[in-house]
């Protein structure tokens, strides 16, 4: 259907759930929501989204406020992550987890943000007490001067890797590789709310938002600005917070309670041939 | 919903707009769907009597604009409650001293209580698409919360059951709107009567004033009769006024002859289309509260609006008390004699008709605004009669092509033998009433129609079925769906067909490439000197191993 199906590796992971080779995954018949997003799961302009399709989605709220700007057909079925989750629950899992892993906020192929990452880098080091990682998404990994920013700072700087697509098998192992890292790591953070974000939490992560948010250059206004993310999650902003509560918060953006069998999958995803009579 | 996208910096909001949470940035309840229920007159009235002298006032979700400034302007403080963002940046744009809050009803409950609470538009839009909705007593109760002790609340809430439901096409609900992320119809708290509505109002710890049914219609309500003058038996002049809603809307039956039948059955109160309550808190101490007189009932009549007294009406402001003339409706009796095929009748009421008119009767009559008691003619609340009083024959000609048109469009039995249309008919009524009258006579009563702004020809289309509606509107969704579809796989076809084209081409080169490149002698020396080496390297491994 569409590209952004097989990013980070979900099909694989969704394939891997319904019991199907995850090397070669199939078409998703529909569209699945491949990033924490606080408008209806989708970007702005996501024309691409044919009607007559579903939209897998992670949450409710996503779905009401979908429906209200006029988007049919959500089908809530959680986070690709959950699905991993309940695939690895031993996965990287370490008794001794220290340090903070710490998401920038990034821009993508088509957009790039603008900020100062050496004045973030020094406000991590002011905040941050044990050893920190930095991970980059792997266009600002590519900019030397960015890495540099971090890396001279005693940061460790890594990257999960490019996104990938059906074809390439390069991003089928994104989403292990950072619950490998989340689950070694202490704490997560970042300076604007993320996917990231939410995966450290389910997975016993502390939280932490502070520092820049990072505009993109032509940020659209339908999300409302940084300052619609903090009168939503006041509870989340801040250098300490409240761990059981940024745990409950990520449960209920990735969708925990929405997880489907994987029978229920392969026939909403169409890897289930119907014998129509 | 995109249109307001420009606008949705919550940074940028006038220092009057309070985001409280819940705020909806990409909607508004001011247009389309479901838009801003048309209250006139009868609740500005009405509004007028509760409205206290000195005190706060709190409008909940969207009222209509005219509303919204005669309360700012009449009340000493007054501030609004508002889901849509966009919505209360321009309420505050208007009235830059007015508090609106944005965001969802229960998060205002902190807030200092008011005198008088106005959600005339009910409570189904109080809730927003960022939190599951409330059920309706929880609502209510939060929405009772805001009232001060001795204050009063004015609630509208629409019937599930109201008559203008029962003629509906499409009804509003089960349609899917953009509105109905959460859909109405499943809450068990929601009021499925008068009797519901007290005890919901009870509970929420309000003492109900009085209880109005509002008709023809809950997206223009055009009156409201109060509890106590449903018990009385009213007079069918105004009833009948009542009855017709202007309607627009694809219908499944006359609305006219359906409600017409819910006073006949005295069932006015059970299934009007909206019920408006005025409730009070009780006060803490006694006495406390201001005792306001609130009329039996309000009825509007185009641009005048009257007053239901216990022995008639009074034209507001400061008209004269008049009893409501008796007697059936014209149109009635004539649709009656039409059904049973009675044209003596039809001659004999008419040719009285005509003599009425020629005596100098109401030039702004119609059939659906006249009584007549058995021996006289009286005009319901004629619309004021053109500077220029037209010819008798005219206005008969003009009250019968009335009388024909709503005839045909309602589908009633007629005695007429041959399919008539409407310009037909009118010239045969004349004729019944003893007057000749010719196509030019009936311009000229067309025109005299439009000229007195009640027109007779409604865009309701030919009724239709609702199975055979949502059928049609099914497929309808289903081609649109299936059309997007082959639209993008053919896009798509296209980009990996090109894709191909240009794969298989760099593979015939590269092919090409590599036949030319084992064609050359470097390549081929090497693959000769190579040869030697890979006997040797063999050699010495079976030597040493």
């Amino acid at each position: 259907m569409d590209e952004s199906n097989h990013w980070y590796g979900h099909s694989r992971i969704l394939s891997r759930y319904c019991g199907l080779s995850e090397d070669t995954p199939n078409r998703i018949q529909g569209f699945l929501q491949h990033g924490w997003n606080y408008l209806h799961g989708f970007p702005p302009n996501d024309h691409w989204c044919s009607p007559g399709y579903p939209r897998f989605v992670w949450s409710d709220v996503l779905r009401r406020r979908g429906w209200s700007m006029g988007r049919r057909g959500h089908y809530l079925i959680g986070a690709p992550w959950i699905y991993l989750l309940d695939l690895e629950p031993e996965l990287g899992v370490r008794p001794d987890r220290e340090g903070t892993i710490w998401y920038p906020f990034h821009g993508w192929e088509k957009y790039s943000v603008s900020g100062d990452h050496a004045r973030l880098a020094d406000e991590i080091r002011n905040v941050e007490t044990g050893p920190v990682t930095i991970c980059l998404y792997w266009l600002e990994y590519a900019n030397p001067d960015i890495r540099q920013a971090y890396g001279s700072r005693g940061f460790r700087v890594i990257c999960h890797g490019d996104r990938g697509s059906r074809w390439e098998a390069k991003g089928r192992d994104f989403l292990r590789k950072q619950l490998i890292e989340l689950r070694g790591h202490r704490r997560v953070a970042s300076n604007r709310l993320g996917s990231a974000l939410f995966y450290g939490a389910s997975v016993g992560c502390e939280v932490a938002v502070y520092g820049d948010p990072m505009q993109y250059e032509d940020e659209r206004p339908e999300y409302g600005g940084t300052a619609r993310r903090l009168r939503l999650w006041p509870e989340l902003h801040g250098t300490e917070v409240d761990r059981e509560l940024a745990a409950e918060v990520a449960r209920r953006e990735l969708g925990f309670e929405y997880q489907a069998t994987p029978e229920e999958l392969r026939r909403m995803f169409g890897w289930k041939r119907v014998r129509t009579a | 919903m995109e249109a307001g996208a420009h606008r949705v910096n919550t940074n940028e909001a006038p220092d009057n707009v309070r985001l409280i949470g819940g705020e909806m940035l990409l909607w508004s309840d001011m247009s389309g769907l479901g838009g801003v229920v048309d209250w006139r007159g009868a609740a500005l009235e009405l509004l007028g009597r509760v409205l206290p002298d000195d005190g706060r006032v709190l409008l909940v979700g969207p009222h209509p604009q005219a509303l919204v400034d005669d309360v700012v302007a009449r009340a000493s403080s007054a501030a609004v409650l508002l889901r849509s963002y966009p919505d209360a940046r321009a309420l505050a744009e208007r009235h830059p001293g007015l508090t609106v809050h944005c965001g969802r009803l229960e998060l205002l409950a902190d807030e200092e209580p008011y005198e008088l609470v106005v959600a005339l538009d009910g409570l189904l839009r109080t809730h927003s698409a960022e939190a599951p909705a409330a059920a309706w007593d929880e609502a209510l109760g939060a929405l009772a919360d805001l009232v001060a002790p001795g204050g009063r609340l004015v609630l509208g809430v629409h019937n599930d059951l109201g008559v203008d439901r029962f003629v509906e096409a499409r009804p509003t609900g089960r349609e899917c709107a953009d509105d109905q992320w959460a859909p109405h119809g499943f809450d068990p708290s929601y009021p499925g009567g008068p009797g519901a509505l007290d005890v919901g109002l009870e509970s929420a710890g309000l003492s109900v004033q009085r209880c109005y049914a509002a008709f023809p219609d809950r997206r223009a309500p055009r009156s409201l009769l109060s509890r106590e003058a449903l018990g009385f038996d009213l007079p069918e002049a105004l009833t009948f006024a009542l009855s017709a809603g202007d309607g627009d809307r694809m219908l499944v039956a006359d609305p006219l002859r359906v409600t017409r039948l819910v006073f006949r059955h005295r069932l006015g109160e059970e299934l009007a289309p909206l019920w408006v309550a005025v409730a009070t808190r009780p006060p803490r101490a006694t006495g406390a509260s201001r005792t306001v007189e609130l009329p039996l009932g309000l009825i509007e009549d185009g641009q005048a609006l009257y007053e239901l007294t216990p022995s008639g009406t009074r034209r507001l402001p400061g008209g004269e008390e008049r009893p409501v003339p008796a007697g059936r409706v014209v149109e009635e009796l004539l649709v009656e004699a039409c059904a049973r095929e009675d044209v003596r009748t039809i001659r004999e009421l008419l040719s009285e008709l005509a003599a009425w008119l020629e005596e100098g009767g109401e030039v702004s009559a119609a059939a659906d605004s006249l009584v007549h008691d058995g021996e006289r003619f009286a005009a319901v609340n004629p619309p004021a009669a053109p500077a220029t009083p037209p010819e008798p024959r005219v206005v008969l000609c003009r009250i019968l092509w009335r009388f024909a048109v709503r005839l045909l469009a309602a589908g009633h039995h007629h005695p007429w033998p041959w399919p008539l249309e409407a310009d037909q008919l009118t010239l045969t009524l004349c004729g019944m009433a003893g007057h000749t009258c010719d196509p030019g006579d009936l311009d000229l009563a067309r025109k005299l129609d439009a000229e007195l702004g009640r027109p007779a020809e409604l865009a309701a289309d030919a009724p239709a079925y609702r199975d055979l509606l949502s059928a049609r509107d099914r497929l309808a969704d289903q081609l649109t769906a299936a059309l997007a579809r082959i639209a993008r796989l053919e896009t798509k076809l296209s980009y990996r067909e090109r894709e191909l084209v240009r794969a298989k081409a760099k593979l015939r080169r590269t092919q090409r490439k590599a036949t030319a490149y084992r064609r050359t002698l470097g390549y081929r020396l090497s693959r000769r000197l190579a040869r030697p080496r890979k006997v040797a390297r063999r050699v010495m491994r079976l030597l040493s191993g």
